[in-house]
């Protein structure tokens, strides 16, 4: 009884930490300027809720185009890195193209800092002219995304077995066949999360945004930071804004519970 | 144009024209999905990007490395300056001295609580599953805007965790201090990063085989004694993945520091330098030779350890 009692209590504690900050984003966004700089214990919880930073968010600035850009710069960033990897993983899972060596030098590329990358792109996307355009942030997004996309369906291909598309070669099947019939079928729910995986790296990505992008491809989590540093740290709109845009990874994190630890290893622990 | 391309490296260049004519009868696609080409068309993509993305940044970052260059006009040849004068900076070796303490920090406390908060949910409860999709959702939400959170959270006066730290007798603490700043930064990765090693190790514990466990329990080894002896060394490839991931990661950070304290009060991190050197003071040159020291750091730190995973995976015998 003893032991039962401290093991909720120190589960219900660590559940309390983790929630905690994020349920904070959403009471200060309900909360007006004077409920949020108050040294008043009781307004933490206590307050009454208004829609003003909302309001101020959608009026004062370009909020929802900004998410629209990162909406675009997400999807379609992650419609090419599937283009990429999926055949490219088949071939690794498959007939161990390059002998591992050519998998190792993919995943690679993971591993370089953001910056090995950002400046010679700054420099060739200033002289032709993509800085703070949609197409540049696509372009980069590719880049950091294929390796991961690659690696994870890799692990997904190798779950199905060689002897069904032996079977289905014995049947007369051509190659292409045998992969959109036999093949893609199986690996569906594996693309599908690689594809969220995809989506959500795109979309909480900051230090590419934050140095490529400054109006007409701006991110949201670009418009987010501008909040903080400015004279008045705007914290009311700085929560409202940043309690949307988290939403959907919010959504996704619960709805993909059993695959998120397959995925953040690059599928080495089924999780 | 890959057709093209994919055709001319098929297709032995030895051959005449005429007996390519004779030769020839199948069309590009066939050969490309033939049983003995389909493996590398598949690959053309991911080559031809590799090219461009990883080779030509690498290639230009090591140029620029060895050039003095302003972002305007020409850049001058100047050899190895940019990497003599990396060893005599201060603000450089102490930048890289704060990233290796984060470094252990982090991963030190990470597996520790981890380890911890792994034994003690390794067993069926109710309400499990909700349990553990709740602790789940930190590791998917964006690190900047977990930075701003945080920021705001821990301000002097008005942040709520002052504030219930007053509230419950103990006193204010100033979080964003020269002394604390570094610290607070690993707390708050830390506190996004935790329930990634929780789970993997969790997923460890699970997967161990239950026989051993109760032959130790009949021979009468102590609980503290099965721990040591069986559960770590049996967790010791899912510790390294840990280790390995967050490493790379860690080496890279930088939306923790955007959101706080913009690399000020002693908590310039490796990435924040590079970025400040190149994109705030334009000396290319100079930000270049850090960023490919810091790649070389990162596979340094890595590449030993990448190869004992990739082994476990089976991926290379």
């Amino acid at each position: 009884m003893m032991k039962r009692a401290l093991f909720w209590a120190a589960t219900l504690i660590v559940l309390a930490i983790v929630i905690g900050p994020l349920l904070w984003i959403y009471l200060t966004a309900f909360k007006a300027s004077g409920d949020i700089f108050t040294t008043e214990l009781k307004k933490l919880i206590v307050f009454a809720p208004t829609l003003d930073n909302f309001q101020r968010l959608m009026t004062d600035y370009p909020y929802w185009f900004n998410l629209g850009n990162t909406a675009i710069v997400s999807v379609v960033s992650t419609i090419f890195v599937m283009l990429v990897s999926l055949p490219a993983a088949y071939s690794f899972a498959r007939w161990n193209t390059g002998g591992g060596h050519l998998l190792f030098v993919t995943i690679s590329t993971r591993m370089f800092p953001g910056v090995v990358a950002a400046l010679p792109f700054f420099i060739i996307f200033r002289t032709l002219g993509l800085l703070d355009t949609h197409v540049g942030l696509i372009l980069l997004y590719i880049y950091f995304n294929t390796s991961f996309a690659t690696f994870l369906l890799y692990g997904f291909f190798r779950d199905v077995p060689a002897e069904l598309e032996q079977a289905a070669m014995i049947d007369g099947y051509g190659r292409m066949e045998i992969f959109r019939k036999v093949v893609f079928p199986l690996i569906l729910p594996g693309l599908a999360v690689t594809t969220v995986f995809c989506l959500i790296w795109s979309w909480n990505e900051f230090f590419y945004a934050f140095l490529f992008t400054r109006l007409t491809a701006r991110t949201v989590n670009v418009l987010i930071s501008s909040f903080w540093g400015s004279i008045e740290v705007q914290y009311g709109p700085m929560a409202a804004g940043a309690g949307i845009a988290i939403l959907p990874t919010l959504v996704a994190a619960w709805l993909m519970q059993r695959y998120i630890i397959r995925g953040l290893t690059f599928g080495a622990v089924k999780g | 144009m890959n057709a093209n391309r994919a055709r001319e490296t098929l297709i032995d260049p030895t051959l005449s024209d005429q007996a390519l004519a004779v030769v020839r009868k199948p069309s590009v696609w066939e050969i490309l999905t033939s049983e003995k080409y389909f493996k590398w068309t598949l690959l053309i993509p991911l080559l031809l990007l590799l090219l461009v993305f990883m080779l030509y940044p690498l290639f230009y970052c090591i140029y620029y490395s060895f050039h003095e260059w302003g972002m305007q006009g020409d850049a001058l040849f100047i050899g190895l300056k940019n990497y003599r004068q990396m060893l005599h900076d201060g603000s450089f070796m102490e930048a890289l001295a704060r990233t290796l303490e984060v470094l252990v920090i982090c991963i030190v406390a990470e597996l520790a609580i981890g380890l911890g908060l792994a034994l003690l949910w390794n067993r069926e409860f109710k309400g499990q599953n909700i349990v553990r999709g709740l602790a789940l959702l930190p590791l998917l939400v964006a690190p900047l805007v977990l930075s701003l959170l945080w920021n705001f959270m821990l301000e002097y006066d008005f942040g709520a965790v002052n504030q219930i730290l007053t509230a419950v007798g103990l006193g204010k603490v100033y979080w964003w201090s020269p002394q604390f700043a570094l610290f607070t930064i690993c707390l708050i990765t830390i506190w996004q990063w935790l329930p990634f090693s929780i789970f993997v190790l969790l997923a460890g514990l699970r997967s161990l085989p239950r026989d051993v466990f109760e032959a130790a329990k009949v021979d009468g080894a102590s609980g503290w004694y099965t721990f040591r002896r069986l559960t770590l060394p049996m967790l010791s490839p899912l510790i390294m993945i840990i280790v390995v991931l967050r490493t790379m990661w860690l080496i890279r950070l930088f939306d923790p520091l955007y959101g706080t304290t913009r690399g000020g009060v002693g908590t310039e991190l490796l990435d924040w330098i590079v970025y400040r050197t190149a994109f705030v003071y334009f000396d290319v040159g100079y930000g270049s030779a850090m960023a490919i020291f810091s790649l070389f750091l990162t596979i340094a730190l890595c590449a030993v350890m990448f190869r004992l995973l990739m082994k476990s995976l089976g991926v290379i015998k």
